[in-house]
């Protein structure tokens, strides 16, 4: 585990040094959504070649408002626990000037392209490393939508944009006293061009970043709405349950699936070379028949391997520590 | 053969063998995905369903066994007076860290108040020892509790 630590630390550092050098104009791209609303997406070359080999680069999370004045941040990292559910929403907000209760999170789908984590060049979640990586790209994107809903605001009132500021969601011009929502400026904000530069707020005027806030995905888990990997239910999904050869190297001699196909539910035997899959409506119809099969398992080269030949191979394969010198046991 | 079952107050048909687990009859007949498997032997709580208000675990209770029992899961224990406090107190408290055994703590919390207005300390241990947490949230799931007894 230690070893592995290090390897994906070096590897994390190495896509950071590489994704630094880059200009911030292939960061963002922005396009009208469907419905006439603002969308912003973000993208972080992960590794110099394709970034350089590709004009467009490809964008790794999303702001989504629409002109229905909803809000959508669109998490590319997966809430397990340890808040990336509030934290993430809080980089995009801090810079978008949005409060937290006018956001809605949605999931990322499965999208390598748009959603991999720009210090593992994957859509992974771990190694500590979700604020590490969305820390600098998060808040250009939320800077940079907000630049795009105060420069439509301005061509609307026909004023310099330097008068007007965001603030919850809206953007203000206070000589004049008007207002703004932002739903009611995205169709327009949509059309405004990229800003080539954002300037990030400074930490002394960070409102929500380092502030203790309420977990965004906690109403869900306590009321059963929540969706984790097992809930998943995609259009005619089966459910299936497997058992695998019980000694590494094993394979199947042989299966009477006669009982587990009468299993009422059971659809499917599947049968592989070292495990046999049972395919149901239900998991209490798979479990039931895969009870039901007779399996008899080849065990293979590994069949009478046991710790006191693992412990007799260690010692020859290390004569120079002599017997009992090596502290494995 | 078909059974008829009340979850929620609503009545389905079933159509499933009467071994079969009421936890996978919720889950994957009934689409209702908020009581969660953990280990499928009654180990660990996270499957806790209310059969007429008492928690039992889903994972291990056949369809047959339920006649005309009714069936509450987390998706409506807001509907008890009791459910609500205890969703209240837990949202208050942050009680969730990665949430997967949430609703079966909630459940078997929600038939502990339900039973015992004000449990202490060692009711409240009695009643929540058989529903486990990895992310060990145990502090303040008993201060939650404590807090939805008192409100």
């Amino acid at each position: 585990m230690i070893i592995d630590n290090h390897v994906s630390r070096a590897a994390g550092l190495r896509e950071l040094s590489s994704a630094s050098g880059l200009s911030r104009r292939g960061f963002l791209q922005a396009g009208a959504a469907a419905g006439g609303g603002l969308m912003l997406s973000l993208s972080l070359p992960f590794r110099n070649g394709e970034a350089e080999a590709a004009d467009a680069f490809v964008p790794n999370a999303f702001i989504r408002i629409g002109s229905d004045e909803q809000i959508v941040l669109t998490m590319p990292y997966v809430e397990m626990g340890q808040g990336t559910y509030t934290s993430i929403p809080m980089l995009i907000a801090e810079e978008l000037e949005v409060d937290l209760k006018q956001v809605r999170l949605e999931h990322a789908p499965p999208n390598e392209k748009l959603y991999a984590n720009p210090l593992l060049g994957v859509q992974a979640t771990g190694n500590s490393n979700a604020i590490r990586g969305a820390w600098q790209p998060l808040r250009q994107a939320g800077g940079a939508a907000k630049t795009m809903l105060v420069a439509a605001a301005a061509k609307k009132w026909n004023v310099d944009p330097a008068s007007c500021h965001a603030q919850s969601g809206e953007v203000l011009h206070p000589p004049t006293v008007r207002r703004l929502k932002y739903g009611a400026l995205a169709a327009d904000a949509a059309r405004m061009p990229i800003p080539e530069n954002v300037v990030l707020k400074r930490p002394e005027n960070f409102r929500l970043i380092g502030t203790p806030a309420k977990r965004l995905d906690t109403p869900a888990k306590v009321n059963g709405t929540a969706v984790y990997g097992i809930d998943v239910r995609p259009p005619g999904v089966k459910i299936a349950t497997v058992a695998q050869s019980p000694v590494v190297g094993g394979r199947i001699r042989n299966v009477d699936d006669t009982a587990a196909k009468a299993v009422k539910g059971v659809s499917q035997i599947v049968r592989l070379d070292n495990a046999v899959a049972v395919v149901a409506d239900h998991m209490g119809a798979a479990k039931k028949g895969l009870a039901a099969l007779k399996i008899e398992w080849d065990d293979g080269p590994h069949a009478k391997l046991n710790t006191e030949e693992i412990a007799r191979e260690l010692d020859q394969g290390h004569p120079s520590f002599g017997r009992g010198g090596a502290e494995y046991r | 053969m078909a059974f008829a079952i009340k979850v929620n107050g609503n009545t389905h048909s079933v159509d499933v063998d009467g071994d079969t687990p009421l936890l996978w009859v919720l889950r994957d007949v009934l689409g209702m995905t908020g009581t969660k498997f953990g280990c499928g032997m009654a180990l660990c709580g996270a499957c806790t369903v209310h059969v007429n208000g008492e928690p039992t675990r889903s994972c291990i209770t056949p369809i047959d066994s339920i006649g005309t029992s009714e069936i509450t899961t987390i998706e409506a224990i807001d509907a008890t007076a009791v459910g609500a406090k205890i969703q209240r107190a837990w949202l208050d408290r942050e009680v969730v860290q990665c949430g997967y055994c949430q609703p079966g703590q909630i459940m078997s919390a929600a038939a502990l108040l339900a039973s015992n207005p004000h449990p202490t300390d060692a009711d409240i241990d009695d009643a929540m020892s058989g529903n486990i947490c990895r992310c060990g949230t145990y502090v303040r799931i008993r201060e939650a509790i404590k807090q939805a007894a008192s409100s």
